[in-house]
């Protein structure tokens, strides 16, 4: 057992390393990162917005203009995310090499635009909104992955204008950046152009029938889902960070999925998916952290006897509730340990079905689209992320009691070797 | 002054060991800044650290941090998977100061 445990690990471990390590898929995280407090920000408005019973209470125009007057804060940042992800890649790939981010991030950003329509049924001189957001995600990711690369290249060929002797260095400096966006930019242009002339008419059309909509369509089947878990659980198992190495290839997907529900949540019309960010961070992260292990501490103050596991319950507790389970997965330990390997990687998958068929049929709201914070304690999180719905709440305090069940014989056994171990040595 | 990094993936499991560890060191008597950051704040702030130790889900990271450790000039250690489940402030303190004196 000990072999292969070793074996898997030594297996693992270059994985992580190559995929934790890959410049574009750090890039990608951290550009994530840079937009995330955006995103929380304009989730709390939408919340706000649509508290349950408001619309009884203030009566429907009141309802609305005090809708419209919230409005704003999350059409500045959860919608348009895409905006504030394609500054935050170009800027951490530029700086990832060392040049000066913050011409990464715009030129990022610049790219991307040229790239888009920039008129709206007639209408010239606009930028739809529609394509910052969900609908322009993978074009975003790729163009500031491009504009990055390219402004590096054109930066390292060095091509500066040669001022006369006499004109002070920062003036020549200033020059420094014109150069290389200069030609990235007109790279882009160019492709727009090339564009124009074929059966996608845009760039953002091909892109997002070539690429995305296949993507997304896979990234929110279930099994893709139950997949991307399963090897978030094993890398855990190995005591290796599941989600900074899954994650950051899922991510655009689960975000995008998500943002299409925010855009059908606002307006009123029925919720496109089941698979969202949420239902990974709510349905099966935000039950104490991953492997849902608020069931493992909640099973150790039932059920615990040995010493060594109730110690682990008071330690690990506080910290679970906040969905930080480091002490669990270590201390009881969770990793390499046999007897853990069963409940830690059927419970999650079990939690997975029941949760996407409470949502499918209707029985549970699909997430409404809204980011909540992965540190929100349960029951909070799940009427949150479901659009104030209380039974999101009741789904995670199901998926609890069923988590429990699967653990409760193992972690019994556990708990009766340490018990007897502890006796032994008195 | 002893300056203590601590960095794991978003730095919240690090820092409930951060607090620990200020515990053990205050009861000792050390003057000590200890202090958790995410990964990816690591390298930035590894400038303003004498020693930087990783959380071991992390331990993947470890030669990406190397690299710029060892620019900085200090060392850099993987924290003990066990120490780190039962929040043993005062066994990665230990370890954080036997590296110092290297």
């Amino acid at each position: 057992m000990n072999k292969f445990m070793e074996f898997l690990e030594n297996m693992l471990l270059p994985i992580a390393d190559k995929l934790n390590n890959n410049r574009y898929l750090t890039a990608l995280r951290d550009g994530f990162m840079v937009a995330l407090p955006l995103i929380i920000f304009g989730s709390i408005f939408v919340v706000i917005a649509n508290f349950p019973f408001l619309d009884k209470l203030l009566g429907e125009d009141a309802y609305t203009a005090y809708q419209n007057a919230l409005g704003p804060a999350s059409a500045a940042t959860l919608s348009i995310m895409g905006l504030f992800v394609i500054i935050g890649i170009g800027y951490k790939l530029t700086q990832s090499y060392g040049g000066e981010a913050i011409y990464g991030g715009v030129v990022a950003v610049a790219a991307f635009l040229i790239l888009n329509p920039q008129e709206l049924d007639g209408v010239t001189g606009v930028i739809p909104t529609a394509i910052l957001g969900a609908q322009g995600m993978f074009l975003g990711i790729f163009t500031a992955f491009i504009a990055a690369e390219l402004y590096r290249y054109f930066v390292n060929k060095n091509w500066t204008i040669k001022m006369p002797p006499g004109v002070p260095e920062a003036v020549s400096r200033s020059f420094s950046a014109l150069i290389p966006i200069t030609l990235t930019l007109s790279v882009f242009l160019v492709i727009r152009i090339l564009f124009s002339f074929t059966t996608f008419d845009t760039v953002q059309n091909f892109i997002y029938t070539i690429i995305q909509e296949p993507l997304t369509a896979l990234g929110s089947s279930l099994p893709a889902t139950i997949l991307a878990v399963l090897l978030c659980q094993i890398f855990w198992f190995f005591g290796l960070h599941g989600q900074i190495i899954i994650n950051s290839v899922f991510d655009p997907i689960w975000y995008t999925l998500n943002d299409e529900n925010l855009k059908a949540f606002q307006a009123g019309t029925e919720l496109p998916n089941v698979i969202t960010k949420q239902f990974i961070d709510t349905f099966l992260v935000g039950m104490g952290g991953t492997g849902m292990t608020l069931a493992v501490i909640l099973l150790i103050f039932l059920i615990g006897k040995s010493r060594q596991v109730k110690e682990l319950g008071k330690l690990g507790g506080p910290a679970g509730i906040f969905n930080v389970n480091e002490p669990i997965i270590f201390g009881l330990p969770i990793i390499m340990n046999p007897l853990a390997i069963f409940p830690w990687l059927l419970a999650p998958v079990v939690v997975t079905a029941v949760t996407y068929f409470a949502m499918a049929t209707g029985i549970v709201p699909k997430p409404a689209g809204i980011i909540v914070p992965w540190t929100t304690p349960i029951g909070i999180s799940g009427f949150l992320a479901t659009g104030n719905s209380w039974r999101g709440a009741v789904l995670q305090i199901v998926n609890l009691l069923i988590v429990m069940a699967i653990w409760w014989p193992f972690l019994k056994i556990m708990d009766k070797n340490y018990y007897e171990n502890e006796k032994a040595k008195k | 002054m002893k300056r203590i990094l601590l960095a794991c993936s978003s730095g919240m499991s690090t820092s409930l060991l951060v607090s620990k560890m200020k515990e053990v060191a205050e009861v000792r008597g050390i003057e000590a800044e200890i202090w958790a950051v995410a990964q990816d704040k690591a390298p930035t702030e590894m400038e303003h650290a004498d020693v930087l130790l990783i959380g071991p889900q992390m331990r993947f990271m470890k030669k990406k941090f190397t690299a710029v450790a060892e620019k900085v000039g200090i060392p850099i250690e993987v924290i003990d998977p066990v120490a780190y489940g039962r929040i043993d402030g005062e066994a990665v303190l230990n370890k954080a100061l036997q590296l110092m004196d290297k």
